[in-house]
């Protein structure tokens, strides 16, 4: 029994068991395999046209898996160079709105009183602006790029985070062995870094995994409406902007990217679940 | 009587709620001497925890509040420190450990860990330095193998290793006044006596003074020199231990020690003091124990103060006055 913790054994033992979850967990080591194989993976190269205009829009075939865009482009190696994209944009984003949720969360929760009525009342101000409303508003105040648009998901997306954690703290900060820290002399900054929060973490890493299938669902949006990274940069969302006026006559171009987005977050749901069941203490005490 | 080491005078400790003011602590006043073990007596809800928590400055506010009083450790006014000051009190001069072992531990860091954090937190020591003083501590408190236990979690060990792992961190810093907080309560009968035996060894042999907090008074016989009863927020009677069990002076401690079993007595029942604890939001008029006093007079309508009965005996009792028993 020394050694290793018994929490994470036993949770991952739970973990294990569920066929569901592992088949998430499995889904997404796969997407991250391809997102860092995409050039062996493929011989063609995402960006660059093909020969047109006789390779327009061809039909899936051997040379092609997936078909050709309107440029000609393999769809299927810009699918696979998409998923680094969709990948690093949703775990950056949601590593931000995690660690801005958790500071929001953890300071209301501790400190209590008017400080945590008046940043969960801007908290809840913030929740009340439609999100995609604050998305559009600022990337039209500010140049398109990557980075922008992965800030902007994770800065619009810590709320529900700092709720969530706001409320642990709240019922872990009333647990004896915070007295008995300050009874020791440990001061607010060590007892929310090492007494509250680790044990929130669990609760914080499962809220964040189902975050991601949202921040993913966000940049697909953006980019379907033309304001997310911008072309030729291959992107999921995007590439089933640029199929939709062909949906009919080559309906691969959207489809297939589509499908990705649905296989991705449909994953990190059922990992996010599955981590639920196996690992939230609240479910076992 | 040794030298003072905590002097606490007229301590008041309310908590406000929406059903009123609950006045838990009323009054408190007692010392502790360098290096003695001073048993605080009383029933469940009579103050002596909140008497604790009060010294630490850990009451929690709102709804509680310490309304007035002193608390002099080493002559200083406690009360009166700034809560930066008041941290370097806590742990390093003035341990406490609580009675619920299991929740005082941080379910998800290592016993070992939690030691060395205390130990860290007023030591400047490095991280081999410190890891090696919380082996030292887990040795201390007789816990076997303790390079091997340093990595065990709070859950993997049981109730009697648990509150060793919280005297451990408790004494870390070689505090000067060590607050048990009904250390045996939570564990088995024969692991109770060990604990409480480990705190008599450890506090004689670093001249540790003990404010030890219980409803058991075997417990308190078997370590305590002094005793202070509370009741209903106040101290109703204190004494040396030995004339406490000999002699008791205030009603209610007679009732206290009455309701002891005791070998070679046979009786269908043991005797019991009637009623109940008055309610902490109404507390009675006059002398708060009358109404459950088999010895109550027309005196008792009025607030007795604490007569001195010499020998370092006090009683709040009408019954005391001019020194009679």
């Amino acid at each position: 029994m020394s050694g290793g913790s018994f929490f994470w054994s036993a949770g991952w033992a739970r973990f294990r068991k569920n066929p569901r979850a592992m088949a998430g967990a499995a889904t997404i080591l796969a997407l991250y395999l391809v997102a860092i194989l995409a050039p062996v993976l493929t011989p063609y190269d995402p960006v660059s046209h093909g020969d047109l205009p006789e390779m327009r829009h061809q039909p899936p075939s051997r040379e092609h898996l997936l078909g050709t865009d309107k440029f000609g482009r393999d769809v299927m190696t810009r699918m696979l160079y998409g998923s680094r994209i969709s990948l690093t944009v949703s775990f950056l984003a949601v590593t931000i709105s995690v660690v801005l949720g958790s500071i929001v969360g953890a300071v209301a929760g501790y400190t209590g009183g008017i400080v945590d009525a008046v940043m969960m009342r801007m908290v809840d101000a913030l929740m009340s602006i439609p999100r995609l409303f604050l998305l559009l508003t600022c990337i039209a105040l500010f140049s398109r790029s990557l980075l922008l648009v992965t800030i902007l998901l994770g800065a619009t997306g810590w709320m529900g985070t700092a709720r969530l954690v706001r409320g642990q703290i709240l019922s872990l900060k009333s647990r004896e062995f915070v007295s008995a820290a300050e009874a020791l002399g440990a001061g607010s900054g060590r007892i929310v870094l090492r007494h509250l929060i680790p044990n929130a973490l669990t609760v914080i890493i499962v809220s964040a995994t189902l975050r991601i299938g949202l921040i993913i669902l966000g940049e697909a949006a953006l980019s379907f409406l033309g304001l997310g990274v911008p072309p030729p940069t291959p992107s999921w969302g995007q590439m089933v902007y640029e199929g939709r006026e062909v949906l009919l006559d080559a309906w691969w171009v959207s489809t297939f990217p589509g499908l990705a987005i649905v296989v991705t977050v449909v994953a990190y749901n059922l990992l996010g679940d599955g981590l639920r069941d196996s690992f939230d203490p609240v479910q076992f005490t | 009587m040794p030298e003072e080491l905590l002097k606490i005078e007229d301590l008041r400790t309310v908590f406000r709620t929406e059903a009123g003011t609950a006045r838990a602590v009323d009054g408190v006043g007692f010392t502790v001497g360098r290096g003695e073990t001073v048993g605080l007596v009383g029933e469940s809800g009579c103050g002596k925890s909140v008497t604790a928590l009060s010294i630490m400055r850990l009451v929690t506010d709102p709804p509680g509040r310490i309304e007035g009083g002193s608390i002099l450790f080493e002559g200083r006014d406690l009360l009166g420190l700034s809560e930066k000051e008041m941290r370097k009190v806590r742990g390093n001069e003035i341990s406490i450990i609580f009675q619920e072992p299991l929740s005082s531990l941080n379910p998800v860091f290592t016993c070992g860990e939690q030691i060395r954090e205390a130990v860290a937190l007023h030591q400047k020591l490095g991280r081999r330095a410190s890891k090696k003083k919380a082996i030292e501590m887990l040795r201390l408190v007789r816990i076997p193998d303790p390079e091997k236990r340093y990595g065990s979690y709070p859950h993997q060990m049981s109730g009697g290793m648990r509150q060793r792992v919280m005297i451990a961190m408790a004494l870390s810093c070689q505090p000067k006044l060590l607050i048990a907080d009904e250390p045996s309560t939570a564990l088995d009968v024969s692991v109770q006596a060990q604990i409480i035996e480990l705190l008599a060894e450890l506090s004689a042999g670093r001249d540790m003074a003990v404010l030890l907090i219980t409803h058991d008074l075997a417990v308190v016989a078997q370590i305590a020199n002094r005793v202070v009863v509370m009741y209903a927020g106040a101290v109703v009677e204190e004494s040396p231990v030995v004339e406490l069990f000999d002699s008791p002076a205030h009603p209610y401690t007679k009732g206290l020690i009455d309701s002891l079993p005791r070998l070679g007595q046979r009786l269908e029942r043991l005797p019991m003091i009637p009623g109940n604890v008055p309610d902490p939001f109404d507390l009675p008029e006059g002398c708060r124990f009358s109404d459950r006093c088999r010895a109550r007079f027309e005196k008792c309508a009025t607030e007795p103060p604490l007569f001195d009965l010499s020998g370092g005996r006090l009683a709040r009792c009408w019954l005391c006055e001019g020194g009679g028993g």
